[in-house]
């Protein structure tokens, strides 16, 4: 019985002192980490294939008008899936590093991109922005 | 920024109650891995108590469901003055995936007066610890809304 | 040794006539459809003569298919490896189904549950009270009914309280709940006590009852689910994705690359490690061995860094879809998994043999809590809760799955039914699942983790067996169209685990609660069942921390004990 005891604390004092130095030295995550969401607003085509994959429904697509498209993130309901990284044709979305993202009001979280689209000769909805030369500009030629 | 942390260190320590309303309990792990060697919120003075009349903070993690709503508001009463309740993880900031489910009311906020949030599904223990040094005003916190708005095409069609 | 068609040919010939249509899905998963009469002698039969075992009943809402509700029937015979799949059409304008709780009472809730959610009352169950749905919601709407849109909220009808049973003669009531520091989730238990001894209890919960399988059906697609699935328990939620994964690819007839196999294997046995080694933790903290708890919880913590560098996250990985995985583990990273894997099988050998020979926690485990074999065949009772009380189930071998069948691999089992063989079951199960890896990571082929062009054609059947740490998860879909199935449910381990409280804290002292009930290893969101209990105003309450102060006064007192022997020796 004494002896269970003794190996007991002979774990402890084995062990040492383990503590993280966080919060007084940086903590960075490991590569690959999905932390809070980047949206680059040259490469996105507002194609809402992002929306449509959304676990929580966090992204939300409104046409504000035949000439512009607003795409909302609510981030205070966003899971950290990765899916909408995955799914975006550009690679405008990116899961940056970031994970001390604590406040104290949730609009805080929001990020809102308004973009302007082409119309549809024939059924007057959006597409893709009015300028693909511009859009080359961004992303470069590729195949 | 660290350095300020190295002199304030936490000065106000506080007593916190963990409560769980219809999680997943992944919060609620995180919420004890800080108290573990490796993050070991006991250095600042935070302790995790077994009854709300003893603490200072009410953790708050889950979308709140439709049965745990009166329990939630004899919790809330229950804590003394001045309290700071603070909304962990995605489910309690805005109800989650389940936000608008038959049996969810969505986020703690709907509820009880929330002071801060912490996002992350579930987020890091080192997120809750930047989240209850935001919560006690030792850092400012880094997160701002973002608009990012495309030019108008008007100027190239002007020229 | 009963095969599938060995099976279907003994049903046909004692139950002919009465069978209105069978298939063989997949080897080894037979769905029947018959008449409703013929329930109660084939649950009969197949459960006393062919030696299956019960596992779960699905309400459902078919109207839109064939203009009935379909109850089914879910039974599992471990030694052959077959599910057998009964269901049975109810006319919506006379919503009853024989009972069959009088035959097996772990279809206790499993009944109730499909009254609440779908309307379909069974006849003659014992005890025919509301179980899921909250105290105010109203009589008679019914949420997985297809004409009930999954986010409306009726209005609150408070005198629908569920009424808990009353106490026996001479008996006060203790309510344990709903708020309790040592099991994370809300949950109420009311216990009845003689003086120290306990003779009855009652539960009533379902805090955690979110609208998981009503979303599944009417919101999200088939992709979306594998991470609502994730989310349903933080601590095993690889393996109900998983589970859920595997059930549309066997429906879809989806065939998944080895590779992922491999992947999805590992993955599963690294959530076991973790788990495993955090139930130490939290039962050490219930006895009053903090120490318990702060090592086992230092000894885990690299498990949730290897993960994080595999995966992106500590918790909730994000890795399954349906037809793979979506990240990789590279050759690079394979010798951090071993040093990782190494370093915790050397530091838990060195926690277990320090606690293996304390004499004052075998005095607080030992024949604490037991649950005698009869009992727990009778409560269906899965997991190490089955395996320490002799009952030798284990979905790895019974049901294979992922790479299990490649793998060799030992099963714990101990018979004396109390909390120290539980111990000792998941202690040796943790040692198993570093072997797993360790061979997995050897053997794992090369090639792709995700097959990408996928069609699930509607209207097909299966049912998926995965043990997570707590015991067999089961997962039954039914797919349909628009990308999305048309039902889903989700059995998790603890749904029949928490059935059997009552015959476990019978006869023990109060003190010995809590630790009864975690060693259960109880996860609340899992069976997304909380029950409230409400006390009278003239009980003697006793609150969460006088419980825990109880548990931690009889562990000073039994060390007293143990070292005054000792003295006298």
């Amino acid at each position: 019985m004494l002896l269970s005891k003794l190996k007991e604390v002979w774990i402890c004092l084995k062990a040492g002192r383990v503590t993280l130095p966080y919060p007084f030295k940086p903590a960075p995550p490991p590569d690959g980490f999905r932390g809070k969401l980047e949206i680059d607003k040259d490469k996105c085509i507002g194609c809402a294939g992002c929306a449509n994959v959304c676990t929580p429904r966090a992204i939300v697509v409104t046409d504000l008008n035949h000439d512009w498209r607003r795409i909302d993130f609510y981030l205070e309901r966003c899971t950290y899936c990765g899916r909408c990284e995955e799914v975006c044709p550009e690679n405008a979305i990116t899961m940056t590093q970031e994970f001390e993202t604590a406040t104290d009001s949730k609009e805080d979280l929001h990020i809102s991109v308004e973009l302007y689209m082409g119309t549809c000769g024939r059924c007057g909805r959006c597409f893709t922005p009015a300028h693909p030369l511009d859009k080359l500009m961004v992303t470069g030629f590729r195949e | 920024m660290f350095k300020n942390l190295l002199h304030n260190c936490f000065k106000k320590s506080i007593w916190v109650y963990n409560t769980n309303t219809g999680a997943c309990n992944g919060c609620d792990i995180e919420v004890i891995n800080v108290l573990t060697p490796y993050y070991d919120a006991e250095r600042f003075g935070i302790k995790l108590v077994g009854t709300p009349r003893h603490a200072d903070a009410l953790l708050v993690s889950g979308p709140v469901t439709r049965q745990v709503v009166p329990a939630l508001k004899n919790l809330y009463d229950s804590v003394p003055d001045p309290k700071l309740v603070i909304a962990i993880g995605s489910c309690a900031m805005g109800g989650g995936i389940w936000y608008n489910s038959y049996n969810v009311l969505g986020g703690v906020d709907k509820i009880l007066p929330v002071d801060f949030f912490i996002p992350g599904c579930p987020p890091r223990p080192e997120a809750i610890l930047y989240g209850v040094a935001v919560a006690l005003g030792l850092v400012k916190k880094k997160v701002a809304p973002v608009t990012l708005k495309e030019e108008s095409p008007e100027k190239w069609l002007k020229s | 040794m009963l095969t599938g068609t060995q099976l279907i040919s003994d049903l046909i010939t004692n139950f002919d006539g009465q069978i209105t249509h069978l298939e063989e899905t997949a080897p080894g998963k037979i769905f029947i459809t018959i008449e409703p009469e013929t329930l109660t002698p084939l649950a009969d039969y197949v459960m006393n003569n062919l030696g299956f075992r019960f596992v779960v009943n699905v309400g459902s809402d078919e109207v839109q298919l064939h203009g009935n509700y379909v109850i089914s029937h879910i039974f599992s015979h471990d030694e052959n490896k077959l599910f057998l799949c009964v269901r049975v059409h109810v006319d919506p304008a006379n919503p009853f189904i024989d009972s069959i709780t009088p035959l097996i009472s772990g279809a206790n809730w499993a009944e109730r549950e499909a009254r609440d959610m779908v309307g379909v009352h069974p006849k003659n169950h014992p005890d025919p009270r509301r179980l899921i749905l909250a105290d105010d919601w109203p009589d008679g709407v019914y949420p997985l009914r297809k004409d009930f849109p999954y986010d409306r909220k009726p209005p609150s009808q408070p005198k629908n309280r569920v009424k808990l049973k009353p106490p026996p003669e001479g008996a006060k009531v203790v309510p344990i709940g709903p708020f309790f520091p040592v099991l994370e989730e809300p949950a109420y238990f009311k216990v009845f006590v003689e003086g120290e001894k306990i003779v009855g209890c009652d539960y009533r919960g379902f805090y955690s009852h979110r609208g998981i399988e009503k979303m599944g059906d009417d919101v999200l697609t088939y992709n979306q689910i594998c991470f609502i699935a994730e989310r349903i328990c933080g601590i095993c939620g690889f393996v109900h994705s998983s589970c859920y994964c595997q059930a549309v690819e066997e429906a879809g007839g989806v065939e998944v690359p080895p590779r992922a196999q491999y992947i999805r294997t590992i993955m599963l046995e690294l959530e076991r490690i973790h788990s495993h080694l955090l139930w130490l933790g939290i039962a050490g903290h219930i006895i009053g061995f903090d120490t318990v708890l702060m090592q086992s919880w230092r000894i885990r913590e690299p498990v949730m860094w290897l993960c994080e560098q595999i995966t992106g996250n500590r918790k909730t990985y994000g890795m399954n879809l349906v037809g793979g995985v979506r990240r990789d583990i590279p050759k690079e990273l394979h010798p951090k998994v071993h040093e990782t894997i190494d370093k915790i099988e050397k530091e838990t050998k060195a926690l277990v043999n320090a606690i293996l020979g304390d004499t004052s926690l075998h005095a607080r485990l030992k024949n604490v809590g037991v649950l005698s074999k009869a009992d727990a065949l009778d409560k269906c009772v899965v997991g190490p809760v089955a395996r320490g009380s002799g009952v030798n189930i284990d979905s790895r071998i019974d049901h294979p799955y992922a790479a299990y069948d490649k793998l060799d691999f030992k099963i714990a089992v101990h018979e004396e039914g109390c909390c120290w063989a539980r111990t000792l079951v998941r202690l040796e199960e943790l040692f198993e699942a570093i072997r797993i890896i360790q061979q997995a990571l050897r053997d794992m082929p090369e090639g792709e983790i995700m097959t990408h062009e996928i069609e699930i054609p509607p209207n097909r059947e299966a049912i998926c067996a995965v043990e997570a740490p707590r015991g067999e998860a089961v997962h039954y879909v039914l797919t349909g169209s628009e990308n999305r199935p048309y039902r889903w449910k989700v059995r998790a381990p603890t749904y029949p685990n928490l059935q059997a409280v009552p015959p476990i804290i019978k006869n023990e002292e109060i003190a010995d609660v809590p630790i009864a009930i975690g060693s259960l290893d109880p996860c609340f969101s899992c069976t997304e069942r909380m029950i409230v209990v409400n006390n009278k105003t003239d009980e003697e309450t006793w609150n969460s921390q006088d419980l825990i102060r109880l548990s931690r006064e009889k562990t000073e007192k039994i060390k007293k004990m143990i070292s005054g022997k000792s003295n006298h020796v």
